[in-house]
């Protein structure tokens, strides 16, 4: 028995068996230009909905670079998004700043609180720290509605004031989310480049190999807990902008637990088509299934369930079947 | 007298676990320009006071310096600031990073480029990257393995995962490196690269220690050997000395053959 | 008022009070140590299917499923616990020998099923699920003991010193214990792991049961009441060591009392973030647990 997530090998995809040429790079461009012309093809509401996936697309990634660049699983993300959401709802309604600040705001605010929390837990891993961030999840509903003179309460905030002014409001809330969601990926996607992302990599796995080369242990869980708690305020602050509202409905238990079975569900990846698919997946359910709420944890129960049985089972049915190819 | 100040020293090194002596006040004196080996029967203390070394435990007495330097107290990571780099029996590569991105981890301690270059693509980072990788395909060429920069290290035998190791342990120019067992788990012929690679890395400014069970190995390339049974030095001496040391012999080399 | 009467009025009774659900979610801890000592995994589904058993006791005692008498109705619901535990474990369990966090996730996957489970057959809607405890009251030294408490401490005593007979004497009480200790000794030496897991699991679930029929006269029935519970009971599992059942037991009892001092003494509204402050306060001072001493790390 491993302490650390078992990494679910990536199913081939379609597309880059298709062609040789779908590198990570080409597809990402690709899809970026569909989703950049897509509002033209769809009505307003489903403009609007894609913007929110956007939004949950940075909370599942936040979620995913703890588990990949720390080997660590998180309950209470929505601490973080929480952070971010209530950085542009006060500074919007209370003084009319837009995003150009409030976004820089979120960002600071999220990879302090990431530290802040890191610090007490620097030694803490596994188990004891999900069981942690759980407790950080229940506190977040409560602290909102406790500080209701900032946070508006169980009301919440309205976000109105425009990112550019002049430009229609609801494309600004859709690209306004997907530009925060490309920048995001592209910034996790150079994290992996750099020297500190690969010592991060090194730590996860093998601790001492790291400590022996000048990385320490206790530096890297930081670390993490802080680019992760970023991310997880921008997801936030995108989630207020372009949803419009921020209330505690948006920060609770249940919507942390979604966050990591959208993480899950996308197998932990770090892409951008794979992020997408976990943000879709946290956006769109509750969406199809409103009519019927309770199936939505049901449905999210088996999600999770399924995708861990497959992550499992998957690579030992491959490897199966190779063999009959082989001797057949 | 150059090698004499440049050397890893160990004074009266004392170790115990729950009133279990371990190491029981040992001398060591590890040069530059040779190959040091540390052999003994299993239990003997070899991985204790490599740890102790290393830094990865704190003995309870005597003092441990590099070049009339003390380093006691100071943790791994300060140790390894200092040059003093190990590698591990339990072969401890990424297996999410490529081959030569596992030989740059050697050289992360030397990176200054900062958090915004990690996540833009600013030139302090790229400039970083790019040097770091051509030290890496540097020493992983001059350990013989040019070709595998881009591999991932599960895609690799054991001998060349070792290897690639030691490219990372070597890449930083470290004044001392410290292998744990580099044989283990290997084939004859691994082996025989290993013990080549090895020759080559010897150089006046560098203090190599090598623990290890393989007799061969030790025989073949260490300088001098310091033999270690029930927490004390045997025997310490050339390899033809140790070779011929009666109670070498009998406490360690003859249980061999009893086995 | 003078300061001793501010500690009979308001100190004690609150002590003694925290003690009583201390027990709870020493119950409800206990579960979960047991499941983490020798399968290593945090069962976060705890808390839901305990629920979903109390909710089961509602519904075929109160007409809304059928009419049983009281008894049967917990029997029936204890069998279901028991049915959903094994049914849980035989799912995970390739994957418990593979990742503990893995297996830790899919435990989620489990209580958000329990949890819509709970909604589809039940509602949102608060119920009042009414137990035969002994109505009676009475006041010693100026606390006012009630047959509630002395029902709860009396079948958490028992129920409690039933476990701790089962595992020290029993044969799958030393199994689990060989197998907490060094599973793969243990396997060694021809402990079936998985039926000791097993044993864990449905001990666990009839633990959760207990704690959770008992922790409803206190409040109503809802969806979210005894998950909430349970999550008292994380934190008395964490402040415990997690490893350690009678550290659990201590744990529960601390936190019932802690939390009872802190919603009387400073807010009612923040005992979720005290619940978290605590948490990250006892694994920094104690890192092992609250009976283990500070020194005797295992890595």
């Amino acid at each position: 028995m491993s302490d650390q997530v078992s990494h679910m090998p990536s199913p081939p995809s379609a597309l880059s068996r298709l062609s040789g040429l779908a590198t990570p790079g080409v597809t990402a461009v690709v899809l970026v230009t569909l989703l950049l012309f897509l509002p033209a093809l769809l009505g307003g509401s489903w403009t609007f909905t894609l913007g929110l996936c956007f939004a949950n697309s940075i909370g599942v990634l936040a979620v995913s670079l703890l588990v990949r660049y720390g080997g660590e699983v998180s309950i209470g993300h929505t601490f973080f998004t929480a952070l971010g959401a209530y950085s542009v709802g006060v500074l919007d309604t209370r003084y009319g700043i837009s995003l150009w600040a409030s976004v820089p705001l979120a960002l600071v605010l999220g990879v302090a609180f990431g530290l802040l929390f890191a610090w007490p837990s620097r030694n803490l891993h596994g188990i004891y720290l999900a069981v942690t961030t759980l407790a950080l999840a229940l506190a977040v509903p409560e602290m909102i509605n406790n500080f209701d003179g900032l946070t508006g309460g169980y009301e919440g905030l309205y976000v109105a004031t425009p990112f550019l002014p002049g430009v229609d409001m609801g494309a600004q809330r859709y690209y306004v989310a997907l530009a925060m969601l490309v920048l995001v990926c592209f910034a996790v996607a150079r994290l992996r480049l750099s020297r500190q992302g690969m010592a991060l990599l090194l730590a996860k796995t093998h601790p001492a190999a790291a400590d022996a080369f000048g990385t320490r242990r206790v530096w890297a869980r930081i670390s993490v807990m802080g680019i992760s708690g970023g991310v997880g305020a921008l997801c936030g602050a995108t989630l207020a902008f372009s949803g419009s509202t921020v209330s505690p409905g948006g920060f609770t238990f249940w919507q942390a637990i979604f966050l990591l079975v959208g993480s899950v569900v996308s197998f932990y990846g770090l892409s951008l088509p794979r992020v997408l698919i976990g943000g879709a997946f946290v956006t769109l359910v509750p969406q199809l299934l409103s009519a019927s709420g309770a199936w939505i944890p049901v449905l999210y129960g088996l999600a999770l369930l399924g995708m861990i049985l497959i992550g499992h089972y998957m690579p030992r049915i491959r490897k199966a079947l190779n063999r009959n190819r082989e001797t057949g | 007298m150059d090698q004499m100040t440049n050397a890893l020293r160990g004074e009266g090194i004392a170790l115990s676990f729950g009133g279990i002596k371990v190491l029981k006040g040992l001398d060591v004196d590890f040069r530059a320009g040779e190959i040091t080996g540390l052999i003994g029967p299993n239990g003997a203390g070899k991985t204790s006071l490599f740890n102790c070394l290393t830094g990865a435990y704190s003995p309870q007495k005597g003092t441990i310096s590099y070049a009339g330097q003390p380093l006691n107290g100071l943790p791994p990571a300060a140790r390894a600031a200092r040059g003093i780099v190990r590698s591990f029996q339990h072969v401890a590569l990424c297996p999410d990073l490529t081959v030569r991105e596992n030989v740059m981890m050697g050289l992360a301690r030397t990176g200054t480029a900062g958090w915004l270059s990690a996540f833009l693509p600013l030139p302090r980072g790229r400039q970083e990257r790019s040097d770091m990788a051509r030290a890496a395909d540097a020493a992983l060429a001059d350990l013989g393995l040019p070709d595998v920069g881009d591999r991932h290290p599960g895609e690799l035998p054991p001998g060349m995962q070792r290897l690639v190791e030691i490219a990372r342990a070597v890449v930083g120019k470290p004044s001392v490196l410290m292998l744990d067992e580099p044989a283990a788990g290997l084939n004859n012929a691994e082996t025989q690269d290993l013990t080549a690679a090895l020759r080559k890395l010897v150089s006046p400014d560098l203090v190599m220690v090598v623990v290890e069970h393989d007799m061969d190995l030790v025989m073949s390339i260490c300088d001098r050997i310091y033999v270690l049974n029930f927490g004390e030095f045997v025997a310490v001496g050339s390899p033809a000395e140790v070779r011929s040391n009666p109670d070498v012999i009998r406490i360690y080399l003859g249980s061999d053959e009893d086995e | 008022m003078t300061v001793w009467d501010s500690l009979l009025y308001d100190l004690f009774p609150l002590i003694w009070s925290g003690m009583i659900t201390g027990c709870l979610y020493a119950l409800g801890a206990l579960g979960l140590v047991m499941i983490f000592k020798c399968s290593k995994v945090v069962n976060f589904s705890h808390g839901n299917v305990a629920g979903l058993t109390a909710f089961l006791v509602y519904g075929l005692s109160s007409g809304v499923l059928m009419s049983l008498s009281w008894g049967a109705a917990v029997l029936v619901a204890m069998l279901a616990a028991v049915a959903i535990a094994f049914l849980i474990y035989s799912i995970i369990s390739p994957v418990v020998f593979e990742s503990d966090l893995t297996s830790t996730i899919a435990t989620l996957g489990f209580g958000l099923i329990a949890q819509g489970v709970t909604l589809l057959m039940f509602g949102a809607d608060i119920v009042a699920l009414d137990l035969p405890i002994p109505r009676f009251a009475f006041s010693v030294l100026g606390l006012f003991v009630t047959g509630y408490d002395l029902t709860v401490l009396a079948v958490a005593i028992v129920t409690i010193g039933a476990l701790f007979i089962v595992i020290d004497y029993t044969k799958l009480g030393i199994a689990f214990r060989a197998i907490s200790e060094n599973p793969f000794a243990a396997e060694v030496c021809g402990l079936n792991l998985r039926s000791v897991h097993y044993f864990a699991w449905i001990t666990a679930a009839i633990l959760g049961v207990i704690g959770a029929l008992l922790i409803v006269p206190t409040t109503f029935l809802s969806v979210t009441t005894v998950a909430t519970f349970m999550l008292q009971a994380f934190a008395a599992a964490v402040i415990g060591g997690f490893a350690s059942l009678p550290g659990a037991l201590v744990g529960g009892v601390l936190i019932g009392i802690l939390m009872n001092l802190f919603t009387f003494y400073v807010s009612p509204e923040y005992s979720s973030t005290f619940l978290l402050g605590v948490i990250l306060v006892a694994l920094n001072i104690f890192p092992n647990g609250i009976l283990q001493k500070v020194g005797g790390s295992r890595v």
